[in-house]
């Protein structure tokens, strides 16, 4: 397979006599991530620490003193906390650099989602008991209450919309992860997220003793809300159009690597200052006819030389499918670099990589990218069949030009038996030990099929390997 | 050192809102004068320029009544009272040396919900007052605002009218 693809000159690999002290900057950079990491987590439990204090100190125990009253108070306390939680959310998803560094992305967006259904729960819990802390006050059933709410209460008609949007956003969330809705229906019913949050602000101020004028709740609350929305507003609007903008970038060649399997390289003013390395992945938008409208995200299958940027994609959906009939020259617009699926998340010093299918893309710009001495890393790739060995040449030449050892498995997986080997291997008796024999000391980086990736994670597991030592890229949203 | 820093935060809030759950004991006799007399001090300067008895009797009264340290039967306003959920202002009804009647010239109502507070709070801090024949009686819970404000131009009505229960 020959390849016009941008790839640096081989080059002499580094000797071992800087090895120690590359170890130990290994070390010291993943302790610098874990301490950001901790410091990012304290302002989470901070930031909930804070609206309660702020509850108790505008009175809110006495709230816990009358029987008939508990239902308002914890009304508000899960108001409150769930408002808080929302806003970390959106902090989340909001691809701020320094939490991208810091958990990469796809953890990021993991604790996100995982954040979803509480938050829905904990919002519906202050709407349900308001509805009867306030009806009792007020000697109405909850329902009369929420109409009393609803029509004669300033801000609560559009907060009640709020409330059925988040539940609209919540539930398709749900239902799209398990269904495989298109990213399109997922994106436009997120967007629906931000209406939700805004039309649920002003009750917050108008019918809250807490955030009443005058008091500094109010700034605090409201700097909360600013800080959230610019950040996303910033991260994900006016950086990337600037970005785009600036680096100008183009479509300058579209090879077929293998049936359904193009690589695009793309040339633009400027590329350095990016700062990209192998492993990340852009959100890529074609300025052609029927593609500029949709956004997706491709990783880099090449590290970036500083002129050119390559991405190689696999006919997965639509979108994909068309790419062949992208023409040079087209415009590209993309936001990114995003992922930490790169060297900066190296613990140690050796690197096992193990890719599968079109999951070898940000493994082959990876292992271009990683500072590695001779005989620290092994590579392991994976296809069901002839056709599914794109990139492998270019692989097997980094390979040799930094002594790593390189196994392929190809072939399909055996019968009745959950493995991510090939029938082959799984005969002979391999193993990922087998196959690298360093790996309980090495950092292992997967990428692939998300059920494949999870048995390889499970037999990393298995041997003793610590989630710190475990990075895998998934291909989903 | 999160769960620490967060304990912390919370603690200071609470130690920051001791003062409303104290006020807010039923049984706190004390704490509750307390804040009254606060409340009696703050408006000192206020009830001077706004509490004005609106009997003209009442200077009368004083000049021809000197051995009863009793009130002058009479209407006596209240000093207006700022909340965040709008502003306070009651009236003082005083006969025969007791408080006959307490009539809210103005009560909070910020918002709809600030109205359905107040409405059912006055009623029963009216009657607490009537009963107790003083300013000094227990907070009414849920309506903290609206019982304190109330209580606080009561005072100063009752000041201006020379009550002293």
């Amino acid at each position: 397979m020959t390849s016009t693809a941008p790839y640096r000159t081989p080059q002499p690999a580094r000797r071992g006599s800087a090895t120690a002290e590359r170890a130990t900057a290994i070390k010291r950079g993943y302790k610098a991530r874990l301490r950001r990491g901790d410091l990012l987590e304290t302002i989470v439990y901070f930031s909930v620490a804070i609206v309660l204090a702020l509850f108790l100190a505008d009175g809110g125990a006495t709230y816990f003193i009358n029987i008939k009253d508990v239902a308002t108070g914890v009304g508000i306390v899960t108001g409150l906390v769930g408002s808080d939680l929302l806003l970390i959310m959106l902090i989340l998803a909001a691809r701020i650099p320094a939490i991208d560094r810091t958990f990469g992305h796809d953890k990021a967006l993991a604790l996100h989602r995982k954040l979803g259904k509480p938050v829905l729960y904990l919002i519906l819990a202050h709407m349900l008991l308001l509805m009867i802390g306030y009806g009792i006050a007020q000697g109405l059933n909850p329902v009369a209450e929420a109409l009393d709410m609803i029509f004669n209460q300033q801000d609560m008609s559009i907060a009640f919309i709020a409330m059925g949007l988040l539940i609209l956003v919540v539930v398709t969330s749900l239902v799209i992860v398990r269904r495989k809705l298109s990213y399109e229906f997922w994106y436009i019913v997120h967007l629906l997220s931000y209406g939700a949050i805004l039309l649920a602000l002003p009750h917050q101020f108008t019918q809250g003793m807490m955030f009443a004028e005058g008091t500094w709740a109010r700034w605090y609350w409201m700097a909360l809300y600013v800080g959230a929305l610019a950040s996303i507003t910033i991260c994900r609007v006016i950086i990337p159009i600037a970005s785009s903008l600036r680096h100008d970038l183009r479509v300058s060649e579209v090879v077929i690597e293998a049936p359904g399997v193009v690589s695009v390289t793309m040339r633009g003013r400027e590329l350095d200052a990016l700062r990209a390395k192998g492993g990340q992945f852009f959100q890529w938008r074609f300025w052609a006819p029927g593609f500029f409208w949709q956004a997706h995200p491709y990783s880099l299958s090449a590290h970036p030389d500083g002129r050119s940027l390559r991405i190689t994609v696999r006919d997965l959906g639509k979108g994909s499918a068309r790419l062949l009939k992208i023409k040079p020259g087209t415009r590209v617009s993309f936001e990114g670099p995003y992922g930490l699926f790169t060297d900066d998340a190296r613990t140690t010093n050796k690197a096992v990589f193990v890719g599968a299918g079109i999951g070898i893309t940000p493994i082959r710009a990876l292992l271009e990218a990683s500072d590695l001495a001779p005989n620290e890393a092994t590579v392991i790739l994976r296809g069901s069949d002839a056709e599914d060995v794109y990139l492998w040449q270019e692989t097997y030449d980094l390979c040799v030009e930094k002594s790593a050892s390189l196994r392929v498995l190809v072939g399909h997986r055996p019968r009745g038996v959950n493995t991510w080997l090939s029938a082959e291997a799984y005969g002979k008796g391999e193993s990922l030990l087998t196959l690298a024999p360093k790996i309980k000391e090495s950092d292992l980086y997967i990428c692939g099929p998300t059920p494949w990736t999870e048995l390889v994670i499970r037999d990393a597991q298995r041997l003793g390997l610590k989630d710190h030592q475990i990075h895998a890229e998934r291909f989903d949203f | 050192m999160a769960g620490l820093g967060s304990a912390a935060i919370i603690a200071i809030g609470w130690q920051a809102g001791v003062g409303t759950l104290t006020a807010a004991l039923p049984q706190s006799g004390a704490s509750a004068s307390g804040t009254t007399t606060t409340a009696g001090t703050t408006s000192g300067t206020s009830s001077s320029s706004s509490s004005s008895a609106t009997t003209d009797t009442s200077s009368q009264a004083a000049t021809t009544a000197p051995v009863a340290s009793g009130p002058a039967d009479g209407t006596y306003d209240g000093s207006v009272v700022n909340t965040r959920f709008g502003t306070v202002q009651v009236q003082a009804v005083i006969s025969g040396g007791k408080i006959t009647d307490v009539i809210a010239k103005k009560l909070t109502d910020a918002d709809r919900k600030s109205v359905a507070i107040s409405q059912q709070v006055a009623p029963m801090v009216r009657s607490e007052v009537l009963t107790a024949q003083s300013a000094k009686v227990a907070n009414i819970s849920g309506g903290t605002y609206t019982t304190q404000a109330y209580l606080q131009s009561l005072q100063s009505a009752l000041d201006a009218a020379g009550f002293t229960g």
